[in-house]
């Protein structure tokens, strides 16, 4: 039988509340030291692994995340017996337990934010080529020229980044008073500005939740995309194993 | 999951569904892309996953185009949106 692993918790003893996870099964604990694996048992390899499992998944780390600290594991972490979930928490358990330490009482916040990039790019590309048509003359050899439209093209990259930081930094600056930790992904691409994970402590949510309002009525023409509260997914630590790929 | 909050013009079948890809978008991002990474021989690895991602591509293709279609702004994330 294998063994489905949902998170890491700051527990290390018998879950009182009963909660379903993958395909309706019981999740437990499986003690190590002074933390936990929340576990359910697999009585067959996970053949559907659609959305709904994902929903599942996801569900069930949102019940425990109400009265635990949680760790999420990555979807589909399963070991084939309860051994090797005990190996595995000997193996990182410092690690665990120092995020479990840091992220205590946090909560994930996401905010995606669109801005009307093409058209952005647009005017300041109109700009650039507005000023160089003012000062390029007709006798141009075609190196020239190439290497002016290969110089043109990293200012206007350049430029569209500057205005890019500029927006970041506002949206920024109204959030920041309340997070804990964040990661911040720029322009991934030319229309989402922002995608922006936020850790937020649980008793200053609702002052995020505020400082977010605020931030929604500034003037400007951008658009929003706010979700949360979610477990710390974008906060734990990546190198938590020795043969992580990543 | 339990916190989705309609999108303010809810009585659009489209926004319903917009709401529905968006959250799960959310969702599937997190769960297939980020937490907790444990490699090795003690894990059993399972192919299926790929499938996920497969359908995770064609989820945000369909977003985007909802986006460009509509002109309108994404709306209904797991909690709200704007």
């Amino acid at each position: 039988m294998n063994i489905y692993i949902y998170g890491i918790i700051d527990f290390n003893e018998e879950m009182a509340e009963a909660i379903t996870g993958l395909g309706g099964a019981n999740i437990y604990n499986i003690p190590y030291r002074d933390i936990g694996a929340l576990a359910s048992d697999l009585d067959a390899p996970v053949r559907n692994t659609d959305e709904d499992r994902v929903l599942e998944h996801e569900m069930a780390l949102e019940k425990i995340m109400k009265n635990f600290t949680i760790l999420p594991m990555r979807f589909l972490t399963v070991f084939d017996k309860k051994d090797n979930v005990i190996s595995m928490l000997n193996e990182h358990y410092s690690d665990f337990r120092e995020d479990l330490d840091r992220l205590r009482d946090k909560v994930e916040f996401g905010i995606k934010t669109i801005w009307p990039g093409a058209i952005i790019r647009e005017r300041i590309e109109n700009a650039y080529r507005k000023a160089q048509d003012n000062l390029s003359s007709s006798t141009e050899s075609p190196g020239k020229s190439f290497m002016k439209e290969k110089f043109g093209k990293y200012k206007i990259d350049k430029e569209f980044e500057e205005e890019a930081d500029k927006c970041i930094a506002i949206i920024d600056d109204f959030l920041n008073r309340f997070v804990a930790e964040k990661r911040l992904e720029k322009l991934k691409t030319d229309n989402l500005l922002l995608d922006a994970a936020y850790l937020v402590d649980k008793e200053k949510q609702g002052d995020f939740k505020k400082a977010f309002e605020e931030l929604k009525t500034s003037p400007g023409d951008l658009k929003y995309l706010f979700s949360g509260p979610w477990p710390p997914y974008n906060f734990v630590t990546k190198t938590n194993t020795r043969h992580d790929h990543e | 999951m339990d916190k989705i909050v309609t999108p303010q013009d809810k009585d659009s079948s489209l926004d319903i569904l917009k709401e529905k890809k968006v959250t799960l978008l959310e969702v599937l991002d997190r769960a297939l892309n980020k937490g907790v990474v444990i490699s090795g021989d003690i894990v059993i690895s399972l192919a299926e996953v790929d499938l996920i991602y497969v359908g995770l591509k064609l989820l945000v293709s369909s977003v985007e185009t909802m986006e460009r279609l509509r002109g309108a702004p994404m709306s209904g994330a797991k909690e709200e949106a704007t």
